[in-house]
């Protein structure tokens, strides 16, 4: 293995491995303690030898049987513990952490935490509150559940229907999210999308939790308020949402019991309706998207992906991960938000920020770039931002109010 | 449009928090590793800019700038080497749309400062060096020294415009004004002699000239001597106003003065305008003072010959009417263009002294006051700025400028009808300033500048003189229309659209070099012979060009790329001093003076030419021209023109923009000539 530049590597521990490739995730294990590993697709081969970064080529397609051989070169490396990185990364590290630890459970919970209808189910069966949901196989079925659903709220015929939401089963975040309110927008799904999840529509706050969990216990559990989905998060969340954190936390614990989570990091989005009740939407066993870690560091100053290593190491040990982590909230410096920025024009010539917001206090930098295109697609499902634009500051009422205005801004005109 | 300035008040503060936010984002990308720096950059970009955009955020930058160096900033780029950087190439950087560019370009200058000013030590770079290659920077990019930023700047741009002004501000209080101001000095004389109706920008400069010169901390050393003139003609040209006195002071000064001083001030004023072509202020107090008392004089003071005298004696009412209308220390400009205008005997055109009698009482439309108190102040008045720049066009016909604008179609037609039919260009101001609304006739139909949508231009231009202003909009929509209307025809539009905007002596023979569907060069020979044929004084019977005809020539920068098609007028063909056979043109573009590479420099003064024209030798003008007009009646003999010659000349087309156009070559693309700027 490449020998590895930072000489403060603790040699009583092993080596941890990413599933995936990430800069952020390389660089901040570059930083840390813990000898690493970059398991990647051969496309990472030249920049990670131009650059001293030690790499396993792997490329992740659907599991196979070769899927032991990796798990055995990781074990002959002598890895302790693989690390996803990405959706399509989680059942890869099931299947090599069952190996690495001995442990033929891991997979198949690598396998709950893969599948949007299996997660529910599972969700369903440890007494947590669910909305409805069901497996669409064609559009008939989508047409019944939306039928269903609104008969089930004595809808009238006329009345306008409640909608559905359809997910895929295995994507990451947004990725394949639609919202159904009538028949005919049946016949803008394409065939190829099935078969999807579909599920009731809850009104509700709707929030995201981090929560990285050693030997059955939360460390830190981080609570990420959305001010629109698909557009803007930031955290810590306001004083409104996080007087739920007790209620949050007894939900996580019902959680780890439920899909038996002994490590890790898990990403699981809820619903609080106006009458305090939580309703689990899904849970990813893997970074968040919308940079979420990297606004933790801006906020906190600890590094999400380091303690993700002392989340998942065997090897870790109770004082190590304890000092890791600050204490929620109290230890914030401020409060770091990030907008996902969409075109709002559908013809546009370049990017121009809006003075307004680059003369925010709270205004830190942004990552948009020139537009390629002139004409902008439309938005069917809950598409890709075009970038994201990260602001920091005191306090989380001006930071909810500013990224909400900031959807009112044209970025790209 | 005046963008708010930064205001300095919480200024003080927010750069405080803005340099401890850099400092933080400098310290982050230190300590990344060269894989992962990229992460870190934006945020260091992005809250530099922002410092940059602030009061005092060049000195910041600069105390900053090794850090921002050790740190990477430059890593990965021609940056990270200055001892390789070439000024030449920053003038494009610190123009260019992606705030990025901007911004590394500006840190990079900023951290040869701060090693030309011994506070940072470099590993590569030495003291003298980095002194040398910024006194070159500033020298080059002297406008955005002195110049405000253009229209076109500030839409590429928006607030960074103001970035670089502000930074070669800073940069030129540290390595001293000195070293640049012969260049500029040299520069301005260039400009002048082309003797535009615009001189705000020349004038900016000769005034932060004249500031450097006053100021006891600018050393200027021996520098700056061919500046004298320049600022005397600006200033004081005479004994009675050499220290500046002001308006107030010099009119008490006139009162006490004897005949033969005033003619001695009327002299002096004269012969400082037909030198340099500005006017000063004190000129325009002078000569309404001179309407009372002493019209005797008026023409010493417009520095009249026989032919402005006279001119000036038979239409003497007009004159004093239009000198009350329109001469005041604001639009002192006029002076000269109402000189020129004597010059040139148009009055005696039966039409002109009427019409301009209608322009001197011309009641102007509420929406054309509105836009001339936008672009020149509400002082003295729409209408006396409108006369005056009706005087300046009718005396300065090729210093029409099309400003930066894409409108050099609109900008040649104005410099046309006033050089070859001012009682046109008059009824034209009229329609538009008047009536908001122009129409002209397009092979019979008429063509309303009120009907058609879009022109050309995207928005209305405003870095115009007071004619143009008005009255382009309304051209460029009527010649965009004339084009819309010519789709579908095969063949290029300017061919029907050409003599119809333009007037009846535009040519109805049309030859053009390209073919418009495939952008490929297209019966080079007979297009050449055919042009040496019309226009050579060898070939067509020694007929000298009797009307301005419009052409269009393929632009190429210094390394003779292609750059875009553009309009200009063939003046005349004629024999320089020399004895070289040369085309004299007008150029819309504000300055002449252009490198179109491979040795293809176009000449503004030394070569024969009058104020205002541009000039090629004839084959090197036929190698960029792609566009022209002739009488196919009054042709002259082909087959005289020597095989050689059109030989050099296609030599040439090819070694410029013509390379990637051969025929044979397939599937290259040119857009047809309709867009030219």
């Amino acid at each position: 293995m490449t020998a590895q530049k930072n000489d403060q590597r603790n040699p009583d521990k092993g080596y941890v491995a990413f599933l995936g490739w990430s800069l952020n995730a390389v660089e901040a294990a570059d930083k840390f303690d813990r000898r690493y590993v970059v398991v990647a697709p051969d496309w990472a081969e030249a920049y990670c030898k131009e650059h001293d970064i030690p790499y396993v080529p792997w490329n992740f397609e659907r599991l196979n049987d070769r899927s032991m051989e990796i798990a055995q070169t990781l074990k002959d490396m002598g890895v302790d513990v693989a690390i996803p990185l990405f959706e399509e990364t989680v059942e890869w590290a099931g299947a090599i952490n069952s190996v690495l630890l001995d442990n033929p459970r891991l997979f198949g919970q690598a396998m709950l935490l893969r599948d949007k209808a299996l997660m529910k189910r599972r969700a369903q069966l440890g007494g947590i509150r669910v909305g409805i949901f069901e497996e669409a196989h064609d559009k008939e079925d989508v047409i019944r559940f939306l039928k269903r659903v609104n008969q089930t709220l004595l809808k009238l015929d006329g009345d306008p229907n409640d909608p559905i939401h359809l997910k895929a089963f295995d994507k990451a975040g947004c990725l394949g999210h639609r919202v159904i309110r009538t028949p005919d927008e049946v016949d803008t799904i394409p065939e190829e999308e099935f078969p999807v999840l579909m599920e009731s529509h809850l009104d509700g706050w709707e929030f995201a939790v981090e929560a990285w969990i050693h030997n059955g216990k939360i460390r830190f559990l981080n609570i990420s308020e959305y001010v629109t989905l698909g557009y803007s998060v930031f955290v810590p969340a306001t004083p409104e949402l996080e007087k739920y954190r007790a209620a949050i936390t007894t939900q996580i614990e019902k959680l780890i019991k439920t899909f038996d989570i002994d490590f890790g990091f898990i990403h699981p989005e809820y619903f609080v309706t106006s009458d305090g009740e939580m309703y689990f939407g899904e849970v990813a066993y893997r970074p968040p998207g919308f940079k979420v870690f990297e606004l933790l560091e801006r906020a906190y100053g600890f590094n999400a992906y380091q303690g993700m290593i002392l989340a998942f190491d065997p090897k870790t040990t109770e004082e190590e991960i304890t000092a890791f982590f600050p204490k929620e909230v109290v230890d914030a410096k401020g409060v770091a938000g990030c907008f996902g920025v969409y075109p709002r024009r559908r013809v546009v010539s370049k990017l121009e920020i809006p003075e307004e917001t680059e003369d925010h206090d709270y205004f830190e930098s942004h990552e948009l770039t020139a537009p390629l295109e002139e004409t902008v697609t439309k938005r069917t499902a809950f598409g890709t931002h075009w970038g994201l634009v990260y602001f920091f500051g005191d306090d989380p009422h001006t930071m909810r109010d500013l990224l909400k205005h900031q959807e009112d801004l044209d970025f790209y005109v | 449009m005046s963008h708010s300035e930064t205001s300095p008040g919480g200024d003080a503060s927010k750069l405080e928090g803005l340099t401890s936010k850099l400092e933080e984002a400098i310290r982050l990308l230190a300590e990344a590793r060269d894989f992962a720096k990229p992460t870190k950059i934006r945020r260091v970009f992005d809250t530099a800019r922002r410092i940059l955009l602030k009061e005092g955020g060049c000195q910041v930058i600069e105390r900053l700038a090794p850090q921002l160096e050790q740190a990477g900033v430059f890593w990965g780029s021609d940056w990270a080497e200055p001892g390789i950087l070439v000024p030449s190439l920053s003038t494009h950087s610190l123009k260019s749309p992606d705030p990025d560019t901007v911004v590394i370009e500006a840190i990079s200058e900023l951290r040869l400062l701060a090693i030309a000013r011994n506070s940072y030590t470099h590993p590569t770079v030495s003291a003298e060096q980095a002194h040398h290659y910024l006194t070159q920077v500033l020298a080059i990019n002297l406008e955005l020294l002195f110049g405000t930023p253009s229209e076109a700047e500030r839409e590429q741009q928006g607030r960074l415009a103001n970035v670089t002004r502000s930074l070669f501000r800073h940069l030129a209080d540290g390595i001293g004004y000195e070293f640049v101001i012969d260049q500029l000095v040299d520069e301005i004389w260039r400009i002048i002699q082309q003797r535009p109706i615009q001189v705000d920008s020349v004038k900016r400069m000769i005034t932060e000239i004249a500031i450097c010169r006053h100021n006891p901390e600018v050393e200027l050393g021996n520098s700056g001597q061919g500046a004298d003139r320049l600022i005397s003609s600006l200033f004081a040209p005479t004994q009675g106003c050499r220290e500046d006195p002001g308006v107030a002071v010099y009119l008490e000064r006139l009162e006490s003065m004897d005949s033969g001083a005033l003619q001695y001030e009327a002299t002096g004023f004269a012969r400082a305008m037909h030198d340099t072509g500005l006017v000063c202020a004190y000129h325009a107090v002078f000569v309404r003072y001179l309407l009372e008392h002493g019209d005797h004089l008026l023409s010493e003071a417009l520095g009249l010959s026989s032919t402005g005298r006279d001119c000036l004696l038979c239409y003497d009412s007009l004159v004093r009417a239009i000198i009350t209308e329109s001469v005041y220390a604001e639009t002192a400009q006029s002076v000269y263009g109402l000189a020129l205008m004597l010059e040139r005997g148009i009055l005696y055109q039966p039409p002109v002294a009427p019409a301009l009698w209608r322009q001197v009482s011309l009641p102007i439309s509420p929406y054309c006051r509105e836009r001339l108190w936008l672009a020149y102040g509400e002082s003295p008045g729409p209408r006396a700025w409108l006369l005056s720049g009706v005087l300046c066009m009718l005396g300065q016909p090729l210093g029409v400028g099309q400003g930066n604008n894409p409108t050099c179609q609109s900008a040649r037609a104005l410099s046309m009808w006033a050089y070859n039919d001012p009682d046109y260009l008059l009824q034209m101001v009229v329609w538009a300033a008047r009536d908001d609304e122009i129409i002209i006739h397009f092979e019979g139909q008429p063509v309303s500048s009120r009907e058609s949508v879009s022109g050309v231009a995207g928005e209305l231009p405003v870095d115009l003189d007071p004619v143009s202003l008005l009255v382009v909009p309304h051209l460029d929509r009527i010649y965009a229309e004339m084009g819309r209307r010519c789709i579908g025809r095969e063949g290029d539009p300017h061919q029907w659209v050409n003599p119809e905007f333009h007037g009846w002596w535009s040519g109805r023979g049309f030859r053009i070099n390209v073919d418009v569907s495939t952008g490929q060069l297209w019966e080079l020979d007979a297009f050449l012979r055919h042009f040496y044929a019309s226009y050579h004084p060898y070939y067509n019977g020694n007929q000298p060009l009797i009307h301005p005809q419009p052409a269009g020539i393929a632009v190429t920068d210094s390394a003779a790329r292609f750059i875009g098609w553009h309009a200009i007028t063939i003046l005349r063909v004629a024999l320089d001093p020399k004895g070289v056979m040369r085309v004299y043109f007008y150029n819309p573009n504000n300055d002449s003076g252009q490198n179109w590479g491979d040795d293809v420099v176009v000449s503004t003064a030394g070569h024969g030419e009058r104020f205002g024209e541009a000039s090629l030798p004839v084959d090197q003008f036929a190698s960029r021209l792609y566009i022209f007009h002739y009488d196919p009646l009054e042709r002259g003999e082909l087959a005289l023109v020597p095989d050689d010659e059109l030989e050099g000349v296609v030599d040439r087309i090819y070694r410029s923009w013509g390379s990637d156009r051969a025929p044979s070559v397939t599937a290259l693309q040119a857009e047809p000539g309709q867009s030219s700027p």
